[in-house]
């Protein structure tokens, strides 16, 4: 389990990180969430171990316990090969010789690159970056996976590739750390996640949790005569002309709706449960203005 | 940190434009010059003027490491992996030793090969090849000194092409390593006494002519000495910034 107590950061008068505490679970895929400036970057790089000016006390159940940080540029040498960046990494994690190569081979053949590994890094796509980025943080086989927007920038299929590298990690029992800004990635990917804003940690838990808590279910309607009254102050205008309902027993709302669009003879078009998502937990809970 | 200079050796050897300012330059430069200073000239009188150019232009465009060390330390910064390797098991000096080795390693190959040039085209003397080996090594160390602390100093390409061209060229002009320094004024003669060119220029050339006395070549490593202490001591102070820089 990794345990964060107290962490706290400034940059001259700008505080990044305030008293953030957390403890992550061994074999999960831990969501980080929040705006820009909310702190995400700032505390990967010390769980990363590459800001060690902060107060405060991170702490590995297993202290040998190897790190792979992905950040969020492409941190490559685009004038090598994949394999020359792969080798260079590996080297600075101690790997050497014959295992070097068969790890270089290995990882290439994850990441999707094996083909490919000769050739100058310049020449691939947004996507083969990604994947190589990736390739690079995972060479010495770590438990502990820590990214940093992973997906930026790339198409649908390298997106789905990554993903299921992330699967495959999470079955091999790795714990991953998951930045980003997508929140249907993180509710595909991660079990937990912690939503951070002005360098806080605003709020954590499971995704269930989360999305129990703070997301309001709601109902899209669309039809005639069939908004009883005291839904309809709940009731904003969805696509198509239709109707979104909040509620918090949709069910016996939508029960409501029927019975009142039968007696009043109205006419119910399309009636959809609308599932709660991340995203309306990430504006409930660091409001929607800009944060340029 | 064999790790870094293995890349830094590999990524110099993709970087044409390291070629270019490194060789084919000085050589251009050198073939014009000794053209032009050696028309009319014959026997000792031309060949003091090879050995002065030959030996001038190869200081003056080894500062020019200057501008692919600060290069190289920018992209890293730019690129994330300076930030990428700081959460390696790598201790963090080792980056820049490592880093500084590999761009030693570089001038050490471009001193060779001009000086290999001069002697094959232009008959050059190397009467003292040991003092000789001694003083490219310590010029190899001071440059890359000096370029390792403009490149922690500057915070773009363009102020490190800048500066690396008022430390070459203007050392070199005020060094003699363009016009013979008896020939400049007093004052100028006065300012070369302080420039690590001025001592490398005379003492290449007494190496070279065979007449470079034992006490000379340890008041010229003095002071390139003092020169790579004072660059690598500046570049000590300089790292923690440019690595909080870095890391953003």
């Amino acid at each position: 389990m990794l345990s964060l107590k107290n962490l706290s950061k400034s940059y001259k008068n700008n505080v990044a990180l305030k008293n953030v505490s957390l403890n992550i679970s061994e074999g999960i895929c831990f969501g980080l969430i929040g705006p820009n400036g909310a702190g995400k970057s700032t505390l990967i790089k010390i769980i990363a171990s590459v800001i060690q000016d902060y107060s405060g006390n991170v702490q590995f159940t297993n202290n040998k316990i190897q790190i792979g940080y992905v950040p969020q540029e492409i941190a490559l040498e685009e004038t090598l090969s994949a394999r020359d960046n792969l080798h260079f990494f590996g080297r600075l994690y101690g790997l050497k010789g014959a295992v070097l190569q068969k790890r270089t081979e290995e990882v290439l053949s994850e990441i999707g690159l094996t083909e490919r590994g000769k050739e100058k890094v310049k020449t691939f796509s947004g996507g083969m970056k990604r994947r190589l980025n990736i390739g690079c943080a995972i060479i010495h086989q770590p438990r502990f996976i820590i990214m940093d927007e992973p997906t930026v920038g790339i198409d649908p299929q390298s997106r789905r590739y990554i993903f299921n590298m992330i699967e495959k990690f999470k079955s091999n029992g790795f714990t991953i750390i998951y930045a980003s800004h997508y929140m249907e990635e993180i509710e595909q990917l991660c079990e937990e996640a912690a939503f951070m804003d002005h360098g806080k940690v605003v709020e954590n838990g499971s995704i269930e949790h989360l999305l129990k808590k703070h997301a309001v279910p709601s109902i899209y309607v669309k039809g005639r005569m069939c908004v009883p009254d005291d839904l309809s102050q709940t009731c904003s205008k969805g696509k198509d002309g239709g109707y979104l309902i909040t509620a918090n027993n949709p069910l016996a709302a939508m029960e409501r709706m029927i019975h009142f669009c039968n007696e009043n003879s109205g006419e119910i078009e399309r009636l959809e449960l609308v599932k709660p998502k991340l995203e309306d937990v990430f504006f409930s809970l660091t409001g929607s203005q800009l944060r340029d | 940190m064999f790790a870094i200079i293995g890349f830094e050796l590999k990524k110099s050897l993709q970087d044409r434009g390291l070629l270019f300012w490194t060789l084919i330059l000085p050589i251009i430069f050198t073939v014009i010059f000794i053209s032009i200073f050696t028309s009319g000239l014959s026997g000792s009188d031309r060949q003091q003027v090879i050995v002065s150019i030959v030996s001038g232009y190869t200081i003056m465009f080894v500062f020019f490491i200057m501008i692919s060390m600060a290069d190289s330390f920018i992209k890293d910064q730019n690129i994330g992996m300076v930030t990428r390797i700081e959460s390696t098991p790598l201790p963090s000096l080792f980056y820049l030793l490592g880093k500084w080795i590999s761009y030693m390693y570089i001038v050490i190959i471009q001193i060779l090969i001009l000086t290999t040039f001069g002697k094959v085209i232009y008959d050059i003397p190397l009467t003292q090849p040991l003092y000789l080996i001694i003083l490219f090594i310590f010029l190899t160390v001071m440059v890359t000194g000096l370029g390792l602390a403009l490149s922690l100093l500057v915070k773009s390409i363009n102020m490190g092409i800048a500066l690396t061209q008022v430390v070459a060229l203007g050392g070199a002009v005020l060094s003699g390593l363009w016009i013979p320094i008896d020939i400049m004024p007093a004052f100028f003669q006065k300012i070369s006494n302080f420039l690590p060119q001025y001592w490398a220029h005379q003492a290449f050339q007494d190496a070279m002519s065979g007449t470079l006395q034992v006490a000379d070549l340890f008041k010229t490593l003095f002071v390139l000495i003092g020169f790579s202490l004072l660059g690598f001591i500046v570049a000590l102070f300089a790292y923690p910034n440019f690595l909080r820089r870095s890391k953003g």
